[in-house]
């Protein structure tokens, strides 16, 4: 099972919310509407996460493989 | 051993950063020139002047090692990045070696505590280029990229006349010459990159790093001026003349600049080992120091006595040397206080390109203010660190919430008596 | 009508008889609310409003269907109208302004709304595969393929002059308006810092 991490472009994230409507079970909103990501995406949440990068707005949202932060 | 030289100028001649963001870290709006004693190593010709043939004289011609034969070496005494992050110089060799590779120095420096990479681009720029050379000339390719601060022109005329020197001599590098913007973040990585596409010098996300995918889409060694410095001496003396300074374990010398943002700033060359003690006066050992600069962390006296320059200690003792940044506390004046003056400038400093930062450094900032002057709880300003780290496209927020939770790790009862609206300190006339 | 249909002639004459001609205006008038309904829609998608009870979600995926519709009902207005020979309209009319004989000028800007739409949904349908600023600069001739299609309708038909296809008109022309002013008005309140 592979694990993938959901990483946020910041400066084109426009907190608009969508992310956290579609996987709220991994991603919550701070007091300003950014996303919050509490876990890596893996399983059956992996098919609501690519949805989720589909619906972004302004496609701030991408499924990276490595689970390390350059 | 070492000679103190007298005040060389390279301040800047009007900085447009203190026209719109008056520094209240420093008693005056105009910075003070540092002083810059000779080295063993890096500021060994600093005497000498800055020109191309005295450089020569010194040190021969420039060295050409292979990039496999440099990565090896740099392994070989470990050769760390000096621009804060203390990536190993080694692996980028290895992964920008590949075709049409672009080296960058950066010398943008953004952080106002830190002197050290205008130090060496005024005072002993070939240095620097020597390393950039060499490094350009193992990975196979000729451009260079130089990006200085544009808030020091002197340095800049500087480098200026050091590349003509060099492209007279006969050098076939393709020198380009980049101005960094007047800010904090100017110098950090993305950032640059974007100053050489063109766009504006500001950060934006990562994807892949630079020496995959860097300016424009070609396998890019950015590092930090010093890093240049260190490689080019490194390739000039060997591994075995690169470890006659320092230890067994961590070879080699780096730039450290103390008081950078105050009255007296100076930035010396120092071996790795250096007791602390010889660093800094007996006077300065008996305050909390900063150490890495406005992102570093905190130190208290008691942990500072046994400590010594060393990657490994200072890591042990909670903390990083980032850019070799060494700010002592003044004496009497209150360690919190000063934080949050800081964190007040770097919320100030921000991008302003996401969200989180945007929003979460200001609140922070507001939250910091409310407990050190206005007897406001530790809970918001704990949460608000939480909330600011890893959501952002550099490492702004990172490094100011990195500041704020070793402030509140290392002085708990100051902590606590301004929680009563009670301090012990001085130093809010300047900072408050 | 049904005798014109069942006539020996068949298809030839539905073609001649007022049929098509009925079903252009009607896709027409149909198409100028979708493209509102639509406009309205892609407007409330930008603002950051925070719905407690309305999903975002809900509004992006209005958006997208009912603009899908609108390109249905375009399809379908365009067909009618070249089928039809009770009026000139070649295909290419369609696609090239100014090339129809019958009111070219007001023809022209229905075809040039048609292909700025026609721009606008490509860029949509491939969204992923390619870059965000492109993509936006070239979503928003929507707003302008929205306004020909209004002027191209008040034109062309005789059914503005009429007091409920006015009306219509009127209407359109509003909710967009107030749907642009809310979006602004949401902007400059100060409560959320945005870039």
């Amino acid at each position: 099972m592979s694990v993938h991490t959901l990483r946020v472009d910041w400066p084109s994230c426009q907190a608009h919310g969508l992310c956290a409507e579609i996987l709220p079970e991994i991603v919550s909103l701070d007091q300003w509407g950014y996303p919050i990501v509490h876990e890596p995406v893996s399983g059956q949440v992996l098919d609501m996460a690519r949805n989720a990068v589909k619906a972004c707005p302004t496609l701030a949202l991408r499924l990276t493989q490595a689970s390390k932060r350059h | 051993m070492t000679a103190v030289t007298t005040v060389l100028p390279i301040s800047p001649q009007g900085s447009p950063a203190s026209a719109t963001a008056p520094l209240r870290l420093v008693r005056s709006e105009a910075r003070m020139d540092p002083v810059v004693t000779q080295g063993p190593a890096l500021l060994a010709g600093i005497t000498a002047g800055p020109g191309l043939e005295a450089h020569r004289h010194r040190v021969g011609p420039a060295a050409r090692p292979s990039a496999d034969e440099l990565a090896g070496w740099a392994r070989a005494v470990d050769l760390r990045g000096r621009g804060g992050a203390g990536f190993p110089a080694a692996i980028k060799l290895v992964s920008a070696h590949r075709r049409r590779a672009v080296v960058v120095v950066n010398a943008a420096e953004g952080e106002p505590a830190s002197r050290k990479d205008a130090a060496l681009m005024a005072l002993a720029p070939h240095v620097v280029l020597d390393g950039a050379a060499a490094v350009a000339h193992g990975l196979g390719t000729r451009e260079v990229h130089v990006v200085v601060p544009s808030e020091l022109p002197s340095v800049r005329a500087g480098v200026a006349e050091a590349l003509r020197e060099r492209v007279c001599a006969g050098e076939r590098v393709k020198w380009q010459l980049h101005d960094a913007a007047a800010r904090f973040v100017a110098g950090q990585a993305s950032a640059v990159l974007e100053l050489l596409a063109g766009r504006e010098n500001l950060p934006v996300t990562t994807w892949e790093p630079a020496t995959i995918s860097g300016h424009r889409r070609r396998p890019t060694l950015l590092s930090n001026a010093e890093t240049y410095a260190q490689l080019g001496h490194l390739a000039r003396v060997g591994p075995h003349g690169y470890a006659a300074h320092g230890t067994a374990a961590e070879p080699g010398t780096t730039l450290v600049t103390l008081r950078g943002d105050g009255w007296d700033p100076s930035v010396r060359e120092v071996a790795y080992g250096t007791p602390l003690a010889d660093i800094l006066t007996r006077s300065e050992m008996g305050q909390p120091l900063l150490l890495g600069g406005y992102h570093g962390t905190w130190l208290k006296p008691a942990q500072m006595q046994a400590l010594a320059l060393s990657r490994a200690d200072i890591a042990e003792a909670g903390a990083t040397l980032g850019a070799g940044v060494l700010l002592p506390l003044t004496a009497g004046w209150c360690p919190l206080v000063r934080t949050e003056a800081l964190v007040d400038y770097l919320a100030r400093q921000s991008a302003r390109r996401c969200g989180p930062c945007r929003n979460g450094l200001p609140a922070l900032a507001g939250a910091l203010g409310d407990l050190v002057h206005r007897g406001g709880r530790v809970g918001p300003v704990a949460e608000l660190c939480g909330l600011v780290a890893g959501r952002g496209a550099c490492a702004h927020p990172d490094g100011t919430a990195r500041l704020v939770t070793s402030m509140l790790t290392r002085f708990p009862e100051e902590v606590d008596l301004h929680s009563l609206g009670e301090c012990r300190g001085g130093g809010q006339e300047v900072f408050g | 009508m049904i005798d014109s249909l069942l006539s020996p002639a068949g298809p030839t004459s539905f073609m001649n008889g007022p049929q098509l001609w009925f079903a252009n205006r009607g896709t027409g008038f149909v198409l100028l609310l979708l493209l509102t309904l639509a406009t309205m829609l892609g407007v409330l998608s930008t603002a950051r409003m925070s719905p407690r009870r309305w999903p975002r979600m809900l509004t992006q995926g209005l958006h997208r269907n009912v603009s899908m519709l609108a390109v249905t009902f375009l399809a379908a207005h365009v067909a009618t109208a070249v089928a039809d020979t009770f009026v000139d309209i070649a295909w290419y009319n369609a696609f090239v302004p100014g090339t129809g004989t019958y009111k070219p000028l007001w023809l022209g800007l229905g075809a040039l709304g048609l292909d700025l739409l026609i721009a606008v949904t490509a860029t949509s349908l491939l969204r992923h595969r390619m870059s965000h600023r492109p993509w936006r600069a070239i979503h928003a001739a929507a707003y302008a393929a929205w306004g020909l299609g209004l002027v191209h309708g008040l034109q062309m038909g005789t059914d503005a002059g009429s007091p409920w296809g006015a009306a219509l008109n009127y209407g359109c022309i509003a909710v967009v308006l107030a749907a642009v002013l809310a979006r602004l008005g949401l902007l400059l309140r100060p409560k959320l810092v945005t870039s």
